[in-house]
């Protein structure tokens, strides 16, 4: 499935992986390209299936399928992730900075990227992101573990249980759960990020970011509880704040809240200070 | 505050002045309200209200059809400064609707400015005292800024049918409902498949001996996800008024990620086409009913109905769905084009309003006379959605590119009176007259236009009321988000206007 019309998909090379590649235009768009970096488990297309195509009605949008290293080359570090960003970017928008959203896991990747290639990161989105991961984090990511080495049936229904919102999955009808459950279960392979998820540590490079950069945290996420991203926004000095009432699964759950969140971040960073926390409208 | 005389009830055409206010607001739907609460609330500016009908409520007063109910849930179909906690279901239903507003009109004091019965016959701009002059079926309004609230689907539309008043047995449309036509055991037509309709032949078909439904265009139907709301979560609204927020958030950003399906982004018409492709597989059973049922246009072009049980409905034995057109309409009945005839009792025209050619439009005269029908004659042209060159100081409310195909038509009118109420301060604050320039309504009319392109309403072979006859414009519609409207049209801004200088000023408190 592609995004919209007109979207070019292609195939960029680092010297480790081969990372599929997608763009809503062309290297000729003088626009600061918006770079999509999905979560663990994802695709560009399963995570942004929403966001993409909102985002790509007034910018330029650009975003990668992450590659797991094969068996033979061992576990991944932050460096295997970060240089399929370098290579994206390199390839399909040379020589000029960009805007980074990043998602759960690809929010990890983003703020390792933005600390680490401070020239080319013009502005940066962190949704459900965080700094290091902590032992109820690695509480859940062991349940997980365990329920995917035994095989067992009950893992994709504790996938949904753990990414979605109580109010999002009580809004579902029964058919639309046991979808929700069976889409679960046919993902791509987790395991890789999975091994990756328990020991994250960016802590150095967050404190080198430069960018002006929105947090976003997610009330009900039990995945990434908000607690982290309250950290990245202590951390990261040009930072402003925002909740959504979500859980983990906000690209999901939640698309056109954050759709309105980041568009005119995006557009215009300086609408908002360092420091502020975002309070949103009622509607 | 008020220079309300209290109304002796004079007759038609009475030259009376009857009020002579800061603002005239013409309509008491939703939108009369909202914009009625806000300068009640706000207590700076002298107004009144006139209405052509002997209550308030608008379409929630007109529509009173069996199985009436509204398809935006309640917690965000109402007023955000007005919420209710005692929505029995997800979806109100028309005469709780109706109550709501009602309440509004007494809770905030609006009825001792409100003037019933009093249909606006026509409304000038007075040049030389600068400002409006309006008249109704019992009297004479004068004010400085008028507001048009009288909602785009609020007149009848009939289709022109041959022999239509040859027809002997009883006819109505279906906002026009005739309560004293007992409809148990008749041979019973319902022209029309939209959203009124859908909703009345489920309950029609309880009562008749028979039923036709005529329908020109299968509707996409979706299931509708009602249910009631407990004491208990009735009780917890109340006492938690955040978690009634919180849903009701939920609603708005549930409505605002419908939208890319009218912009034709494949995954969001994939997702929402599975949903009414298997609705209705799940309730017609029946292949050759089914492919009738099926829609020849691309989702969202026309409204997307949410209906449980239109389908059944249609799936009874006594019931029957023509597909091929009214040739013509004879005493007894009807005449369809593939020459059957039809014997009817009852006819319910089913076949919505006069939503692109507004008739409150040909009643209002600007600078130099112009009519404002004549001014949108190619579809309506204005300024934030709201405002119109070559009016001085009319605002129009639920005019031309305020229509949502996804989301809250109250979440736009709190937005434009919001903007509104900004426009009357700064009128009155200026003692001045003011009127968007002719540039700035090209520029906004331009705007949308281009924001048009692309969507599903402008898609081919898509035909509705969302779109001007003449022009083809997108005229009736918001083309974007909801969120977007109250970002960019959501408060007054004077930069497109024009201040015409001083006119006469009024002294709040001065009777005439």
């Amino acid at each position: 499935m592609n995004f919209l019309p007109g979207v070019r998909e292609g195939v960029v090379r680092t010297s480790r992986a081969r990372v599929t590649s997608y763009d809503s235009t062309d290297p000729d768009d003088p626009r600061t390209p918006v770079v999509l970096l999905h979560g663990t488990g994802g695709t560009a297309t399963s995570h942004f299936w929403a966001l993409f195509p909102m985002l790509a009605e007034h910018h330029r949008v650009i975003a990668l399928d992450f590659t797991d290293p094969a068996e033979a080359d061992g576990e991944p570090d932050t460096s295997w992730y970060v240089e399929q960003v370098e290579a994206v970017v390199a390839a399909l928008s040379p020589h000029r900075r960009v805007a980074v959203v990043g998602y759960s896991f690809g929010a990890v990747v983003a703020a390792a990227f933005a600390g680490r290639r401070q020239e080319l990161v013009e502005s940066l989105v962190l949704v459900a992101g965080w700094t290091r991961s902590d032992q109820q984090q690695q509480l859940r990511n062991e349940v997980w573990s365990r329920l995917h080495a035994e095989g067992s049936s009950a893992l994709p229904a504790f996938m949904v249980f753990t990414a979605y919102s109580p109010a999002y999955l009580l809004a579902r009808t029964a058919p639309e759960l046991a979808d929700l459950v069976a889409s679960a279960a046919t993902g791509r392979d987790r395991a890789t990020m999975m091994r990756f998820n328990r020991t994250v540590d960016v802590s150095e490079d967050v404190a080198q970011i430069a960018a002006p950069t929105l947090v976003v945290g997610c009330t009900a996420d039990q995945m990434v509880p908000p607690h982290h991203a309250r950290l990245l926004f202590g951390g990261i000095r040009d930072a402003r704040y925002v909740e959504i009432r979500s859980g983990h699964a906000v690209v999901h759950e939640r698309p056109a809240e954050l759709y309105h969140l980041i568009d005119p971040f995006l557009t215009d960073p300086a609408r908002t200070t360092p420091g502020d926390v975002i309070l949103q409208e009622a509607v | 505050m008020s220079t309300i005389v209290s109304p002796p009830v004079p007759a038609a055409g009475n030259e009376t002045v009857l009020s002579d206010t800061d603002v005239l607001i013409v309509g008491t739907g939703f939108s009369g309200l909202a914009i009625g609460t806000r300068l009640a609330r706000q207590g700076r500016h002298s107004f009144a209200l006139v209405d052509r009908a002997s209550s308030v409520g608008g379409t929630w007063r007109d529509n009173t059809y069996p199985g009436a109910a509204c398809d935006i849930p309640s917690h965000l179909y109402s007023f955000s400064f007005r919420p209710s906690t005692s929505w029995s279901h997800v979806y109100g239903r028309q005469p709780q609707i109706l109550d709501y507003l009602e309440r509004t009109a007494v809770e905030e004091g609006l009825l001792p400015h409100t003037f019933l019965d009093s249909e606006m016959l026509d409304a000038v701009w007075d040049e030389q005292a600068q400002r409006w002059d309006v008249r109704t079926s019992r009297g004479r309004h004068l004010a400085t800024t008028l507001v048009t609230a009288c909602g785009h689907l609020s007149d009848p539309a009939i289709p022109d049918l041959e022999g239509l008043d040859t027809f002997t047995g009883e006819i109505f449309h279906s906002a026009r409902w005739n309560h004293d036509v007992d409809l148990v055991g008749k041979r019973i037509g319902v022209v029309g498949t939209g959203a009124s309709a859908i909703q009345i032949v489920p309950e029609l078909a309880d009562l008749a001996e028979s039923l036709t439904v005529f329908q020109r265009s299968a509707p996409y139907i979706v299931p509708r996800k009602d249910r009631a709301y407990s004491e208990a979560e009735k009780t917890m609204f109340g006492r938690l008024p955040e978690t009634a927020q919180q849903l009701r958030a939920g609603l708005f950003w549930d409505s605002e990620a419908r939208f890319p399906q009218r912009l034709g982004v494949p995954a969001f018409l994939a997702q929402m086409k599975k949903a009414a492709r298997d609705h209705l597989a799940a309730q017609v059973a029946d292949a050759d009913l089914r492919d009738r049922l099926t829609p020849a246009y691309e989702l969202g072009c026309k409204r997307i109905l949410l209906s449980n049980t239109y389908y059944p409905a249609l799936t009874q034995p006594h019931v029957r769905l023509e597909t091929s057109g009214i040739a013509r309409m004879t005493e007894t009945g009807v005449v369809a084009r593939d020459g059957s005839e039809i014997a009817l009792d009852v006819l319910v025209v089913a076949t919505g309003f006069e939503a692109t050619d507004l008739p409150f439009a040909h009643r209002i005269r600007g600078r130099d006379g112009r009519l404002l029908s004549d001014h949108w004659a190619e579809g309506g042209r204005t300024v934030a959605s709201t405002s119109v060159a070559g009016f001085p100081n009319l605002f129009v409310m639920q005019g031309p590119n305020t229509g949502l195909g996804a989301g809250s038509i109250v979440y736009i009118i709190e937005s434009q009176a919001e903007y509104v109420s900004g426009a009357v301060d700064f009128i009155v604050d200026r003692e001045s007259a003011i009127e968007p320039t002719v540039e700035a309504e090209d520029a906004y009319v331009a705007d949308l236009d281009l924001r048009s392109q692309g969507t599903v309403w402008l898609s081919e072979g898509c035909r509705s009321w969302y779109r001007h006859p003449v022009s083809g414009r997108l005229s009736a519609l918001w083309p974007d988000y909801m969120h977007r409207y109250r970002a960019e049209n959501g408060a007054f801004d004077p930069a497109p206007y024009e201040i015409l200088g001083s006119g006469r000023t009024v002294a709040a408190g001065q009777a005439r």
